[in-house]
């Protein structure tokens, strides 16, 4: 069997927007106030009777080719061979360069800290064989983790059977949180007073 | 169709101020130097008066400006970690040695300057040129790099910057050479030559910023979406009064024509020109960093 590759599958006709992920993550990776992880953005769309509500949750995309590694100055932000960036708390330097260069906006500093910080899908779960803490408590199941180059596991068959796609493929960075059914109305929903 | 934003998470600011601050200052600093080996480097004998205060600026400012970096980093104890882990892919990592060595190179270039012994200086002169090309050029890599953001990524920005530092570095000079006649000589006679040729250099960098920040906007008006959206922040939304009036109208193009009208090329009009110049290459430095950031990214 090949190494594993990691992946995150986002399935929206499931997701209830009730951010029970968001809490979780807060709760397992003891995320400070005022910062996150791992959200869910929201929007309405329509007008009565007409309306709907659109769900985006957003995590680090893991990416395959990740420009948060490449112009990390004291490669702090690394990738694994399971495909998983993590950053070293010791080697940064909170010089926010990733944070400027990642498109998906995922990384925070922390504020008590002052290093940069963001969503790992759980590594310390993974390597010890359990789901990151958001995927045990998705009450919808709407979030899959799993092994990419498995093409048993449950991650690997949804994405062969269903329609897949990923937030802003121009960038290049080869994201690996897929989503089923992603509304790009949200994805391009900004807030009031920002062009 | 009525699309409502009901909840989503705000970016922090990434760069900000301090590293607007920054690139003002490495580019002052490398402008400055530039001017002051056109005497002590290549042999242009009407430059000399700027020979040493070039150098002196060069130094000071390059010394002032990691301060911004460091009061930016999170974690400013750890900055040795730059040289000790280098990352070749990251500009960051290319500035923490263009930013000891360059500041180095300027101390034995004024030393040997002022030893008066003018074969060295014209050695260290030349070795600082691609240094203070490099240490202005890398900031501008670090923004073109940073991919997330349509302002900034573009092959542009290092240009960009060393032409707008050469811009900001010939108005110091003209502000200098001003205040040091006007003050520190003893017949307080303007060297209305030097002035005059300084003038000209500044309308022709001015005007080849002008032809850079044009073709970045005609380019971004009609690229992708989060192009477009970039070139509308600056010419239409909060950003069009720095952008627009500060930075090109008060900061470039009034300046020019003073400095291209003999009639206005006096002292006086020179004076307010170089400061209108400098406040401008600031706004430009203020309109790229925080402008870039402005627009969320999801």
């Amino acid at each position: 069997m090949s190494r594993p590759r990691y992946g995150f599958l986002i399935d929206l006709r499931r997701c209830i927007g009730c951010h029970t992920c968001s809490v979780a993550c807060k709760n397992e990776n003891a995320v400070p106030l005022g910062v996150w992880r791992s959200w869910v953005k929201q929007i309405e769309k329509g007008e009565y009777p007409n309306v709907t509500r659109s769900f985006l949750p957003l995590l680090c995309n893991n990416c395959k080719d990740p420009i948060c590694v490449t112009v990390c100055p004291t490669f702090a932000s690394q990738q694994r061979e399971d495909g998983i960036v993590t950053i070293d708390p010791h080697r940064c330097i909170g010089c926010r360069y990733c944070m400027a260069a990642c498109p998906y906006g995922v990384r925070f500093i922390n504020p008590i800290l002052q290093i940069c910080q963001k969503c790992d899908w759980c590594v310390h779960r993974v390597e010890r064989g359990i789901q990151p803490a958001c995927v045990d408590a998705c009450p919808s199941n709407a979030r899959v983790f799993g092994d990419l180059n498995d093409p048993e596991s449950d991650i690997a068959k949804m994405i062969a059977d269903n329609s897949v796609s990923v937030l802003k493929p121009i960038m290049g960075t080869g994201p690996q949180a897929y989503y089923i059914a992603l509304d790009i109305t949200a994805v391009n929903a900004k807030s009031e007073g920002q062009e | 169709m009525n699309v409502e934003l009901l909840y989503n998470i705000h970016l922090e600011e990434t760069f900000g101020l301090y590293i607007a601050i920054y690139f003002y200052l490495t580019g002052l600093s490398a402008g400055s130097f530039i001017m002051s080996t056109l005497s002590y480097g290549f042999g242009l004998k009407q430059f000399k008066p700027l020979g040493k205060v070039g150098v002196v600026l060069a130094t000071i400012l390059l010394v002032i400006a990691p301060v911004a970096l460091l009061l930016h980093a999170g974690q400013p104890l750890k900055v040795w970690h730059l040289f000790a882990y280098i990352n070749p892919t990251s500009p960051i990592s290319w500035g923490s040695f263009l930013l000891t060595l360059y500041p180095i190179n300027c101390l034995i270039y004024g030393y040997f300057m002022f030893r008066g012994d003018m074969k060295r200086t014209r050695i260290f002169g030349l070795i600082g040129i691609p240094l203070a090309i490099m240490v202005h050029g890398y900031t501008g890599f670090i923004l073109a790099i940073a991919k997330a953001r349509a302002l900034w990524n573009t092959a542009l920005m290092p240009i960009l910057f060393l032409v707008s530092a050469m811009v900001s570095g010939i108005a110091m000079m003209i502000l200098v050479s001003i205040i040091k006649d006007r003050f520190f000589s003893k017949d307080h006679k303007q060297n209305i030559p030097l002035l005059n040729t300084l003038a000209v250099m500044l309308a022709g960098f001015i005007v080849f910023d002008l032809f850079l920040v044009l073709s970045d906007v005609l380019v971004l008006l009609t690229s992708h979406s989060e192009a477009k959206e970039a070139a509308s922040l600056l010419l239409y939304h909060s950003f069009s009064p720095y952008f627009v009036f500060v930075e090109n109208i008060f900061g470039k193009i009034i300046p020019l024509t003073i400095m291209v009208t003999p009639r206005f090329r006096t002292v006086t009009g020179m004076t307010i020109g170089a400061i209108m110049v400098m406040i401008g290459i600031f706004f430009m430095r203020y309109v790229v960093v925080l402008g870039g950031e402005h627009i969320p990214l999801i």
